[in-house]
């Protein structure tokens, strides 16, 4: 490592753990048909740099926390790995659980959607099966928010991954849960989930990150949303990795004509965690709702990065993100809405809110907006403010002390999120994990 | 280059070190009919600091503040590449009193005489707007407020005097509200600035009327790279304003001021701007206030025209309970950028910061608001509120909001918030179905949506403010 | 004396024909009500007379005094003497009715001229105190955060002041309760009179009982389909609407 780091000091802080024998060893046990896209994605991660000082989509980012090396990609999980916590519970089985990237039980799907052309399979099945749409889809679109070298690694280190696809005017009547978790100190996972909604068609899809451990692991997924012609596609994730982790994932919705989808990231675990969200609204009608819910405490930090791209006219996007801020905790929120020339009529929110509750955390807000279409209407908001004086006040007049009034506003705070979703089982799912993380 | 050579060669053989420059009469055997030459290096700034026979240690500050300049890169991580554009070998830094202008009244474009005529300029200050008279003799004016001010002990002079003059009252301030380094163009400004006005104001005093740098236009005011400091004593007040809403036009293409305030305890400051200039300019401006326990200090800032204008001012809120306040107008036509914005500080208790930002967007102009707010740890009560509005004109008029807000604590309360908007064709249709025509029903609205910022203009200011936005928004719909 | 002649009118918006050939005269003095359910083109043809750009008159004339405006744009209409009362007032942030309204008598003013700023306002506050409005309301800016029946009596202050020879009143008693209707309705009976002609388009009766109309029209589906007098307006009342369908199928 040191020589290495002598011959080559920048490109070797670049790659971290990460180096040429590291990646020939991984392709080994990669299966051949993806080879020629790992390379490809592997000379990328290669030659971009890490992100610098001066660079406008790490602006307040602890750059000296993002150190990868050290990681294990494809580590086995030790013997008696539990694949789920015992905290997060839906009445649907889960359909896929991978472990350390690898497929490790899966449910089984209710005969009436499977006949109907419903498809929930590994990403190395969808290769075999229809290699056409993950050519269309899978890591399709551009990484426009500062991480295309770590979209990179994700790329060139990926095991195996979730391919849902649902066929032209099918609905899902039921949530299709997938578990991502990652077992073994210094372990690598690279976890991916691609959605394909036809036109037409409905689903609900829940992946859930997760570690027993409380070891350090680095965690760097990637998902793909796409809504084709009226689809529907509502989209959960809780992300429930060791409190140890580094964390990043990238995900990429694309909205097709009057299509809807609603994402919603709960963060309540890693070390330092970096989102980056991005939505396309490619054609009339389409309509984004992104939702964000985080909780930091100790010294960890949230950094999320936002893009609400209109590319056509009559499209819709909201977005907000909510930060409950504890201990010496930091959270950034970047977020941008851009309005492309043509898309007159574009309606876009934005909004970030960050409560408060200890002296020593920092919350970081950039909310942006670039427009170049003048008839929009689009506005954006950030609060940072600890809890309401006078509403905490207003529930201790009635007899409620201090202590569960605080409690009642954290929870009214993000019941103002929680309660966007329509699945009032996800709902209580998640909101339980909240709870669970806060200790309350 | 061989004028440049010989401008040097003098000035060295004229050295400004060891002489004390700060009390009796100077003289030098040098004729100053010549300007700076163009280009930049450590003899222009040599032959600044000679030609306004500067103490040793402006010099020093001059020269050190050029390495600066050299050493930074442009800001083009987060700003505009446009400013690459700038070409600073091509640029006269340096232009003496006695420098006579080379255009004539009929080289002035005819659009900008009609401004001229619209806005009713009287003509003696249209020449020298345009840039065929050097002088506008207003010196008496000039003088009849300074002696009324200079009654209540008011120092009211210009940058070269007050450092030569005052040195005991300016040194301590000079440079330190805004540290050469803060940025390529502050250090461009700290190396050659010449002209602006430094205001000093005694404890308790109240000046009743705004001064105006106004009363003192001349090549050197106008300059451009105009120095600015104002300190407000305990207790004091003064409002100043700058500029006018008649187009400046101009041949130069950099105009890069420093202004500098401090406000210190209990004393309020408001500084009002007005700037119109002609869309071949890079008007690249730091303004920044220090406001000490329960001061005040607010920034009113109208910024129409040039090619690109980057100005944010600021407030560092040092003491307990002071307040800072950023009022900005930015009107951006085709082929105009106004990057604008505010910067908020908070460094004490019970601080409280205020920005309210309009933005007009014309044709292909584009308005950009950039903020920060930054409120460090262990502070409490502290409280700011930002506001961000912007209208758009045309089918592709553009504007965008980069703010940048940092909150540590949870003993504060900060609030942003942007929209963005048109005016609307039901809007037009409604005043027009009322006999406006669809230009004056344009002129109305856009009038309607800065209404309550201009109002804090001073009477004369609003009104020009009002006929100038006229003029700008006639031909700007269909 | 003055007249509006309606010729055939023809309005499309889009691809859709709304209006499908009206004629109708209006003489000053004269208050004619056009009735219909709705969506059937009473506003279109308000909204086309007075010059609306997403309207589009595709065949047919509008006359004052038996010159064609139709080649006027909106405010120069205005200017002739047309005056809408809108529907839906828009909203003006920042702009006081009383600065809207100076504008827009100054813009019929000659150039050069200047508007009396003291009896403007002398002549706007009379105006009010007729209306009911409290003088509080000038400072407002124009509709925003009005009430539904303050954005009417607004309209109707806006004709008041402006003197029109034509008024298209469309609507307006839509989003009033009893009181509003009657103020408003007032304020029109007081501007009645021998130089002013009013078309009132309204979807109910209600209205024409306080504000009584010379002649009654019914339009269906873009074209008058029958004319009368006051009593008309009853007969729809009690009989409604489908009345007259059925008499048309069966004409």
């Amino acid at each position: 490592m040191a020589e290495t780091a002598s011959d080559r000091p920048v490109v070797a802080a670049a790659l971290g753990g990460f180096t040429p024998d590291v990646f020939a060893r991984h392709l080994e046990s990669a299966p051949s048909w993806w080879h020629e896209r790992k390379r490809a994605a592997y000379s990328r991660f290669e030659a971009l740099p890490m992100p610098g000082r001066t660079d406008e989509s790490w602006r307040f980012s602890n750059l000296s926390g993002i150190r990868i090396d050290g990681f294990t990609p494809d580590a086995a999980p030790p013997a008696g790995t539990a694949a789920a916590s015992a905290a997060f519970s839906l009445a649907a089985p889960p359909m896929l659980t991978f472990v350390n990237g690898r497929l490790a039980s899966r449910g089984e799907l209710p005969a009436h959607l499977a006949a109907k052309g419903v498809v929930v399979s590994t990403l190395s099945e969808a290769a075999a099966r229809s290699p056409e749409l993950l050519r269309e889809h899978f890591m399709a679109q551009p990484q426009k928010l500062g991480s295309a070298k770590f979209a990179a690694l994700h790329e060139a280190f990926i095991a195996d991954g979730a391919f849902v696809h649902v066929p032209r005017g099918v609905e899902v009547d039921m949530p299709i849960v997938l578990i991502h978790s990652a077992s073994g100190a210094g372990t690598a996972v690279f976890p991916h989930t691609l959605i394909i909604a036809e036109d037409n068609s409905k689903v609900t899809v829940v992946d859930h990150f997760h570690s027993n451990d409380t070891l350090g692991q680095f965690a760097c997924g990637a998902n793909d949303l796409y809504a084709g012609h009226g689809a529907r596609i509502t989209y959960a994730a809780a992300q429930c990795w060791s409190l140890e982790t580094l964390s990043f994932q990238f995900n990429s919705t694309v909205v097709r004509r009057d299509a809807r989808v609603q994402s919603l990231n709960l963060h309540l675990g890693a070390r330092q965690a970096r989102h980056e969200s991005l939505s396309q609204l490619q054609a009339p009608g389409g309509f984004s709702e992104m939702l964000a819910l985080t909780v930091a405490s100790g010294a960890r930090e949230f950094d999320q990065r936002t893009l609400q791209i209109h590319q056509a006219p009559n499209t819709k996007s909201d977005l907000l993100y909510k930060n409950v801020l504890l201990d010496r905790s930091r959270t950034i929120f970047s977020g941008l809405i851009i309005v492309d020339p043509d898309a007159q009529k574009t309606d876009a929110y934005q909004s970030n809110r960050n409560l408060m509750l200890s002296e020593d955390a920092e919350s970081n807000s950039l909310p942006g907006l670039e427009i170049q279409a003048n008839d929009v209407r689009c506005t954006h908001g950030a609060t940072s403010s600890p809890i309401d004086a006078d509403q905490a006040f207003y529930l201790k007049s009635r007899g409620i002390p201090e202590k569960a009034a605080n409690e009642l506003l954290i929870f009214g705070f993000f019941e103002e999120v929680l309660c966007r979703l329509e699945n009032e089982e996800l709902h209580a799912a998640l909101r339980d994990l909240v709870r669970t993380r806060l200790g309350r | 280059m061989s004028e440049i050579t010989d401008t040097l060669e003098t000035t060295l053989e004229n050295p400004v070190s060891g002489i004390d420059q700060s009390s009796g009469n100077f003289k030098y055997d040098m004729t100053y009919d010549f300007d700076a030459g163009t280009g930049l290096n450590e003899r222009t700034v040599d032959y600044i600091s000679s030609v306004k026979k500067e103490a040793p240690w402006i010099h020093d500050f001059r020269q050190s503040a050029l390495k600066t300049f050299f050493a930074k890169p442009l800001p083009t991580h987060w700003a505009t590449r446009d400013l690459e554009n700038i070409n600073f070998d091509k640029i006269r830094y340096y232009l003496s009193q006695g420098q006579k202008p080379k255009r004539t009244w009929a080289e002035v474009p005819e659009d900008i005489k009609r401004t001229f005529e619209r806005l009713g300029i009287p003509e003696q200050e249209r020449k020298f707007l345009a840039g065929v008279e050097a002088q506008f003799d207003s010196e008496a004016a000039y003088s009849n407020i300074k002696e009324a001010v200079s009654k209540q002990g008011v120092i009211f002079m210009n940058s070269t005097e007050a450092l030569r003059e005052h040195p005991e009252i300016f040194r301590k301030y000079f440079g330190k509200v805004i540290p050469t380094g803060d940025n390529k163009f502050s250090a461009l400004n700290s190396a050659v600035f010449s002209g602006g006005s430094f205001i000093y104001v005694p404890p308790g005093v109240k000046v009743s009327h705004p001064l105006q740098a106004y009363f003192r236009i001349n090549a050197e005011n106008f300059g451009q790279f105009e120095r600015t400091l104002i300190i407000c004593d305990e207790g004091s007040e003064l409002t100043y304003m700058e500029g006018c809403t008649a187009p400046k036009f101009s041949t130069a293409t950099l105009h890069s001021a420093v202004v500098e305030l401090v406000a210190l305890k209990g004393a309020k400051i408001q500084y009002i701007t007005v700037q119109n200039w002609s869309s071949n300019v890079f008007n690249l401006v730091t303004k920044r206030g220090l406001a000490h326990e329960e001061a005040e200090i607010k920034w009113i800032d109208c910024n129409i025209g040039s090619r690109l204008t980057m100005k944010y001012p600021g407030v560092v809120l040092k003491g307990r309970k002071s307040r800072g306040e950023v009022i900005s107008i930015a009107l951006a036509n085709d082929g105009q950028h106004q990057d604008t914005g505010a910067k908020m500080v908070h460094a004490a208790d019970e601080t409280t910061s205020t920005v309210v930002s309009k933005s007009i967007s014309v044709g292909q102009g584009r308005a950009t608001y950039r903020g920060v707010v930054h409120i460090p740890k262990n502070l409490k009560g502290c409280k700011n509120n930002t506001e961000c509005d912007a209208l758009l004109i045309n089918t592709n008029s553009r504007t965008d909001t980069y703010p940048a807000i940092t909150v540590r604590g949870d003993r504060h309360a900060v609030q942003h918030e942007a929209s963005v908007s048109k005016v609307s064709a039901e809007q037009i249709f409604y005043m027009q179905q009322r006999g406006l025509t669809e230009g004056q029903a344009m002129s109305l609205s856009v009038n309607g949506f800065i209404n309550d910022l201009a109002r804090q203009f001073p009477m004369e200011y609003s009104v020009e403010l009002k006929r100038l936005i006229d003029l700008e928004m006639e031909g700007s719909v269909g | 004396m003055s007249s509006l002649e309606i010729k055939n009118l023809h309005v499309s918006t889009g691809d859709k024909e709304i209006v499908k050939g009206v004629t109708l005269t209006i003489n000053s003095g004269e208050i004619h009500a056009v009735m219909g359910p709705n969506g059937t083109g009473k506003s279109t043809m308000a909204k086309a007379i007075a010059g609306h750009p997403d309207y589009v008159i595709t065949q047919g004339d509008v006359l004052i005094d038996g010159k064609s405006i139709l080649e006027k744009e909106s405010d120069e209409r205005a200017r002739e003497g047309i005056f809408l009362a809108f529907q839906y007032p828009s909203e003006i942030p920042g702009v006081s009715i009383a600065n809207f309204m100076r504008a827009a008598l100054q813009a019929r003013m000659a150039e050069g001229e200047e508007i009396d700023a003291s009896a403007y306002y002398k002549r706007l506050y009379q105006k009010m105190d007729l209306l009911k409005i409290d003088r509080k309301f000038t400072s407002r800016s124009v509709n925003e955060g009005f009430s539904g029946g303050e954005k009417k009596r607004s309209e109707i202050l806006q004709m008041a002041l402006l003197e029109p020879k034509f008024a298209l009143m469309d609507e307006t008693d839509s989003g009033l309760d009893i009181d509003a209707l009657r103020i408003v309705s007032d304020g029109v009976n007081s501007l009645r009179g021998p130089n002013l002609g009013i078309l009132l388009i309204t979807h109910y009766q209600r209205l024409l009982s306080y504000i009584v109309p010379d002649h009654v029209h019914v339009m269906i589906e873009g074209r008058i389909v029958k004319s009368g007098d006051k009593s008309l307006a009853l007969e729809l009342e009690s009989r409604g609407y489908d009345w007259v369908k059925q008499e048309l199928a069966t004409a």
